[in-house]
């Protein structure tokens, strides 16, 4: 009732209404794979949530004070107060530790996320036309999230990230020609001065979070203008989207899962210990503790750092610092062809068509095993960064582990690229590869022979579920001559050409689209008959 | 929205136990809350909002006058016959009948009592495998026994370190940790759990090692391991590390299941297996599957 008021309130005035029915009857391909993304975006809202909460008691100061808390082995200790702050927390704020164990567990988890995410897109040619720019935003923000999880976890001042911030100073460094200035520049002065922790923190709770927000929403917007891929099956073609409609089902499953990821993300902040900073103590200088590694997302960099060979390379009369090669000429050519790869992709295929359907990755072996053989070098990478934890625990030679490291780091790449091309051609040639398992069925005849037959599909077609929709959504396919735009899906308000007139046919609030799977059709950019229907379906879809 | 409706007498009867849940959690909870984490030091006239003083209070400890912090332990030359039977049937066969050594084990003449008890006492001596570094496992003597063997040794030559019985009440953890992460953290890593370094040798872990054996690593200088003299660390000071080491045995540890005190390599893979692991079984639940 009152809801129905202010619904009313806000449509006379702002015209909401046939937006929101729209949303609401938005049409979303359902896909467990298709899930990573959310995984990652709800990790970000928690990591919002945490990180506003943590602000709160944090104070981002380097400046020296004794501390005299509750943790008793460091009192009287001189300590920073972001140091001291982040103590204060885990040990004096109520409920301060699991927000903090939260936040870096959700950051872990958003980064892990986003890198399947680009996974589950790159095997799948998502990235194809016409989705090369969300592939470049997406690319974007796991720069951002890298560099942004980098930056929190130095926040706090302790002995390990500190290290690390050691690091990261000496990599600016390593820049040839402008290092020394860029990294005066980014530092505020030499190592390690006062104003690293101030500006950490402005770059952390602010600019980066709201590039992240913005690119975040980009992102969203033009996955809901484009219309999310979905993968080939019956009755999905490039033209349409076959799927669950937004409200109730998508809505209830998407909001469903924000809450599971909360959940598994405060368990693991109320259950597992994660960075006990009061264990590692300040960070001063001229202290260090072994087995430092950073969080796992920069693993990889710190990987190829140990295993980099100490060559002194000389150009143009000068030496370029070794640590330029794995810290700064790594990253750089890795981003840089990863956000290129659609283009890239597109040079080698020739394939300048529009693809909504995506590829089962055994179906494009070529890719799938040179995307295998890539993500197969980073991942040797990564447990690179481990060498003195693997040798310990194995009880092995630390020189040992990193030449092996070395030689696996040539070697895997290609021998995983080789066994990925093998079974991606070999599963593709699997008859009935791709479908569901029948149940076997054996069954005895009263003479006693036995008979095996297959069971029943489990699953129904989309065209069925269509024939079970509600009357009432059937009772809205009243426009004639344009069948194949209007679908009986829960399209209430309807743009569309009658004999090359533009008709805005609003149908009324409709009650929910029900939880069928649908069908509507996708308008194709640019190859649309007529161009002025087109345009006008993309400003709509601008809207949104 | 039809999903919401529902007879008013229908909802006014589901929000009757919400509300007497959420009070009757809320009282709990403030009826058993730790009140006392709040309470951050015995000087709370001293505090300010976060819990530490603009004052300097680090540098002695009251209660220690610095002398007896550590004592000498006294070997009882009585025991030194049995020392020697002792060492002849367990040492001697590499270091030689008077400790002199050989082509296969150095000389101890002289070491002092501290290398001597340090290297029996972790059960690094007898050797079992002749390896890049003798390994830690069960000592194989007693107490008394190590002794013997100790004042054996000592009395064929004086020189070296006496074993240090530390006064861990006299000791300042604080002080501790501060000497632990400058002189200690970069092998043994800054939680004492130990690490690789190169060609085979590894800064074995701390968390088993008692006060005595400690100080007797740090003045002896074991294997790989600098010595640490009087003049590097006074007794104080190698007390204040021992009580800090003895602290990380068993640390405040909270926050949950701690991984091994590793850091990240650990929590890395926690993260991505564990957490996002559950979260994509939970998608692959929730979310549409091959037909």
């Amino acid at each position: 009732m009152i809801v129905t008021q202010a619904t009313d309130w806000f449509d006379e005035r702002l015209g909401i209404a046939k937006f929101t029915r729209k949303s609401l009857n938005k049409i979303f391909p359902d896909h467990w794979s298709f899930m990573l993304g959310e995984i990652a975006m709800y990790s970000f809202v928690i990591l919002l949530f945490t990180g506003v909460f943590l602000t709160l008691f944090f104070v981002p100061s380097s400046k020296d004070v004794i501390y005299n808390g509750a943790y008793a082995p460091l009192r009287g200790t001189k300590v920073s107060e972001a140091f001291a702050s982040t103590l204060n927390i885990s040990f004096s704020v109520r409920a301060g530790l699991v927000m903090r164990q939260m936040h870096h567990w959700a950051a872990n988890v958003f980064i892990a996320a986003i890198v399947v995410h680009v996974c589950r897109v790159f095997f799948t040619g998502a990235f194809r036309k016409p989705r090369e720019i969300n592939w470049l935003v997406g690319t974007g923000l796991l720069v951002l999230a890298i560099v942004n999880g980098f930056l929190g976890y130095s926040l706090p001042d302790d002995l390990i990230s500190g290290t690390g911030i050691r690091i990261a100073f000496s990599i600016v460094l390593s820049v040839p020609v402008v290092g020394s200035y860029l990294a005066f520049l980014l530092f505020g002065g030499n190592f390690p001065g006062n104003s690293i922790i101030p500006r950490f923190y402005s770059l952390h709770i602010l600019i980066i979070p709201a590039l992240i927000v913005g690119l975040l929403s980009a992102h969203l917007a033009i996955m809901w203008h484009q219309k999310h891929t979905q993968f080939k099956g019956k009755g999905k073609t490039d033209r349409n989207v076959v799927g669950v409609a937004m409200w109730p089902a998508y809505a209830f499953q998407a909001g469903g899962f924000f809450f599971v990821t909360a959940a598994v993300i405060a368990i693991l902040g109320g259950l597992v210990q994660i960075n006990p900073i009061w264990l590692y103590g300040q960070y001063v200088p001229y202290r260090v503790s072994y087995a430092v590694q950073p969080d796992w997302y920069m693993g990889w960099l710190d990987g190829a750092l140990r295993l980099m060979p100490s060559w002194e390379i000389q150009a143009f009369g000068h030496m370029i610092p070794n640590v330029f090669f794995p810290a700064v000429l790594l990253p750089g050519i890795t981003f840089t062809l990863l956000g290129a790869w659609p283009f890239i992709e597109k040079k080698i295929t020739k394939d300048n068509l529009e693809h909504n359907l995506l590829d089962n990755p055994r179906d494009v072996p070529w890719r799938t095993s040179l995307g295998v053989g890539i993500l197969a070098f980073y991942v040797v990478l990564f447990f690179a960064s481990s060498t003195d934890v693997l040798a310990n625990s194995f009880s092995l030679s630390l020189n040992f582990v990193l030449w092996a490291f070395r030689i696996l780091l040539f070697v895997v790449p290609p021998a995983a690229a080789y066994i990925a091309y093998k079974l991606s051609v070999e599963a593709s040639e699997v008859p009935g590869i791709g479908r569901r398992k029948r149940a076997l069925i054996i069954s005895r005849s009263e003479e006693g022979a036995f008979s095996t037959s297959e069971s029943a599909p489990r699953s129904i077609s989309h065209e069925e579920v269509i024939e079970e929709l509600p009357e009432e959504v059937k009772y809205h396919n009243v426009l004639d001559g344009t069948e194949e735009y209007v679908m009986p899906s829960a399209v209430s308000a309807v743009s569309t050409v009658i004999n090359n007139v533009s008709v805005d046919v609003d149908l009324g609030p409709l009650p929910s689209g029900g939880t069928g799977v649908y069908q509507i059709p996708r308008s194709p950019r640019g190859s649309a008959p007529n161009g002025r229907s087109n345009e006008q379906e993309q400003q709509g879809d601008l809207d949104d | 929205m039809s999903i919401f409706k529902r007879s008013a007498k229908a909802r006014r009867a589901s929000l009757l136990p919400i509300a007497v849940g959420t009070i009757t959690v809320g009282a709990a909870f403030l009826a058993f809350a730790p009140t006392a984490s709040y309470a951050q030091s015995n000087n709370p006239s001293a505090l300010n909002n976060y819990g530490y003083t603009g004052s300097y209070i680090y540098g002695s400890n009251p209660q220690s006058n610095g002398h007896n912090v550590i004592t000498n332990v006294n070997l009882n030359p009585s025991t030194i016959p049995f020392g020697k039977s002792l060492f002849v049937e367990n040492c001697a066969s590499c270091h030689g009948n008077e400790a002199q050594g050989s082509s296969r084990a150095p000389n101890l003449q002289g070491l002092g009592a501290a290398t001597i008890d340090f290297w029996v006492s972790t059960g690094r001596m007898p050797l079992a495998d002749p390896t890049v570094q003798a390994v830690q496992k069960p000592p194989r003597f007693t107490r008394s026994e190590t002794l013997a063997i100790d004042a054996y040794v000592t009395s064929l030559a004086s020189g070296g370190p006496a074993i240090p019985n530390v006064n861990l009440n006299l000791a300042n953890e604080a002080s501790g940790s501060e000497l632990f992460a400058t002189n200690c953290a970069a092998c043994h890593t800054i939680t004492g759990a130990g690490d690789a370094l190169a060609s085979g040798v590894y800064a074995p872990t701390l968390l088993s090692a008692t006060p005595t054996q400690i100080a007797e690593a740090i003045r002896s200088g074991p294997g790989n391991m600098p010595r640490f003299g009087p003049n590097t660390l006074t007794n104080q000071q190698v007390a204040d590390i021992a009580k800090y080491v003895t602290y990380l045995q068993k640390p405040t540890d909270q926050g949950g299941i701690a991984l091994g005190h590793v850091g990240p390599v650990t929590e890395g893979f926690v993260g991505i297996l564990v957490g996002l692991g559950l979260l994509m079984l939970a998608g692959l639940w929730i979310g549409g599957k091959a037909k």
